[in-house]
């Protein structure tokens, strides 16, 4: 997933421009070039039909996305992601299990989570009590409560995407949708 | 995109919108009306780009599970942040960088915790029915469904960035170069004639096997 030379990387080269009689720079008006882009053109079309019998979206995945539309949230604020342990930290050699730190903002709000394998743990700063509630998809989630310092815990780790809907005074703050 | 261009034979210098069902110029209004609260806008954009973040999505070889986590967290944050779109008529770029972010991500977790990679098999059996797949099950299209078959596998055969890049053009309705370069961090300008280098090459694979 690391090569940047485009497309060198196949076994192919054999079949280069020359092999086959048409340079892509393309003369001003060639018109075996122009057979070429018909042809290039039914060649995709025909891998986009193959592509919708072996390779649809699947339905199901459809419907949900239909069902999101219940996620658009005109109450809350959004909480963006501002750090990913994933992206932003250089993995410990070795530890294949380390937690996944991450951090949202909206605001002056901070959330920090933590992701691991015992489950998820995370503290709401400035430190406050909120009630907070895991999404998973677009039905309601599990509840979970921020103590007076901010700090919550849940057993349960989430798989796939989530967000944390947090209330806090009057407030409701969305973390930005992530896949755990 | 541009409705009213005369057809050309400079094929690479245009989005490739010729053939598409979805006019991408209705994007803007379509986001702008689920926005309001107008669900069949929200279902209209999800029938005209849900082809395209799939396309993404499978471009970058996650596995089926993956997949699924994936094309869900892009859709959840793209009703998230729905009133939040700087360019709303940019939604399917919008969705398809989103998508390929995310997809690096998966990748990168992967290699992280498992130096194994999790190649898609290529003759993997669809769960849903489409009605091509109706059709390939009628006798009388068993040699279309044979080219079909080789067809992608030979597909699958191509350098991995030649297979990233037209398992992207390949969704339906054809996404515009500005969604491909998103979707796999080409500039636009590159994009064509990429597109038409690596289809030489699926022509010269299918080429080699006789099957033209």
């Amino acid at each position: 997933m690391t090569d940047d030379v485009f497309p060198e990387d196949s076994e192919d080269d054999a079949f280069s421009e020359d092999a086959l009689g048409d340079g892509e720079s393309g003369a001003e008006f060639d018109p075996a070039a122009e057979v070429d882009a018909v042809f290039e053109d039914g060649l995709l079309a025909e891998l986009r039909q193959a592509a919708g019998i072996l390779d649809p979206v699947p339905a199901e995945l459809t419907r949900i996305a239909v069902e999101a539309f219940a996620l658009h949230d005109l109450d809350a604020r959004l909480a963006e992601l501002t750090f990913d342990s994933l992206v932003d930290a250089i993995p410990v050699r070795g530890a294949t299990d380390a937690p996944r730190m991450l951090t949202f903002h909206s605001g002056d709000v901070t959330i920090d989570v933590e992701v691991s394998t015992q489950g998820l743990m995370g503290q709401v700063l400035p430190p406050q009590p909120a009630s907070i509630e895991v999404l998973t998809g677009p039905q309601s989630g599990a509840s979970l409560v921020a103590d007076d310092m901010g700090r919550f815990t849940s057993g349960v780790t989430p798989t796939g995407p989530f967000a944390l809907r947090l209330r806090t005074g009057g407030d409701v703050v969305v973390t930005e949708w992530l896949r755990a | 995109m541009r409705a009213g261009t005369a057809p050309s034979t400079a094929y690479d210098d245009l989005p490739y919108t010729r053939g598409g069902a979805v006019n991408r110029g209705d994007v803007g209004a379509l986001v702008q009306s689920a926005v309001d609260g107008d669900a069949a806008a929200w279902k209209a954009l999800v029938e005209g780009l849900s082809p395209l973040v799939w396309s993404v999505v499978r471009a970058h070889r996650l596995s089926d599970a993956d997949a699924h986590e994936v094309y869900q967290t892009v859709w959840f944050r793209f009703a998230q942040h729905l009133g939040r779109i700087r360019e709303p008529q940019k939604a399917g770029a919008w969705l398809a960088s989103t998508a390929r972010h995310e997809c690096l991500k998966v990748l990168k977790s992967l290699r992280r915790l498992t130096p194994t990679d999790d190649p898609q098999l290529l003759d993997r059996a669809s769960e849903d029915r489409t009605p091509e797949q109706s059709v390939i099950d009628s006798e009388e299209a068993a040699a279309q469904s044979e080219r079909v078959r080789y067809l992608w596998q030979e597909f699958e055969e191509l350098g991995e960035r030649c297979r990233q890049l037209l398992r992207v053009l390949m969704a339906s309705p054809p996404p515009s170069y500005q969604e491909v370069s998103a979707a796999v961090g080409i500039a636009v300008g590159s994009i064509g004639p990429l597109r038409q280098r690596c289809l030489r090459r699926l022509r010269a694979r299918l080429d080699a096997r006789g099957a033209l």
